[in-house]
């Protein structure tokens, strides 16, 4: 289930390809992207995210406090 | 039943609407006060009884046994720090009491390196409405309460 939502999240950020890094920070997952432009903020909302920050290629997607968690469910997807 | 949120740091209790970072400014994570904390070194205490969920060196939640995680945050963006500065005393998973110390920092040192040293306190996943008693626009020392949680 939590595989299916990191899952989920991935694609919503552009897929693998598209990952730089992503680190968690407690209540968010901070990605750093090949392209910031492609990420998808309403299904990033649909699963949970509480908000989204874009700071060019630097997006912050707020997840609570289960972002470390998802944050190595995607690092084992990539 | 009510929680008693305790001050992690001493300092000055201020709205989370002051803290420069949006997760915590618009309490997306959750509402609750933010500590601007006195500029020297010292050790960060848990606000209530209960259990290390979440330990990071800038950043802990402790959740009590019915479930109340309280999430702090010493300082803004200060992940960056990749731990420097912070010596943590405790464990992933330990049990803590309300008022026993976490890490040591120096919020001083924080703010010189270029970072706001506030220090959010978010009742994570709360309504507003369930906190009482904020106790804004006081000084307050570790361990102090900072505000009242209904459960």
């Amino acid at each position: 289930m939590a595989d299916e939502k990191a899952k989920k999240i991935l694609e919503a950020l552009g897929g693998a390809d598209n990952i730089v890094e992503i680190e968690p920070c407690i209540t968010r997952l901070r990605c750093e992207l090949e392209d910031g432009s492609v990420v998808n903020e309403k299904a990033l909302k649909a699963l949970g995210a509480h908000g989204v920050m874009r700071s060019g290629n630097v997006v912050q997607v707020v997840v609570g406090p289960e972002a470390d968690t998802i944050a190595s469910d995607i690092e084992d997807l990539l | 039943m009510s929680l008693r949120v305790g001050s992690p740091v001493a300092g000055r209790v201020v709205a989370l609407s002051a803290v420069p970072d949006p997760v915590f400014s618009q309490a997306m994570v959750g509402p609750g006060v933010a500590v601007d904390p006195l500029r020297s070194k010292a050790d960060v205490v848990s606000p209530l009884d209960g259990t290390v969920v979440t330990l990071h060196p800038h950043a802990f939640v402790v959740a009590g046994t019915d479930g109340a995680a309280v999430l702090v945050h010493l300082g803004i963006d200060t992940v960056k720090r990749k731990g420097e500065g912070f010596e943590l005393h405790v464990v992933k998973g330990e049990e803590v009491r309300a008022g026993q110390r976490i890490v040591t920092w120096d919020p001083a040192e924080v703010e010189a390196a270029g970072f706001a040293p506030i220090c959010p306190v978010i009742a994570l996943d709360a309504s507003a409405e369930v906190l009482g008693g904020l106790a804004l626009d006081t000084d307050v020392a570790a361990n102090d309460a900072l505000f009242a949680w209904s459960r």
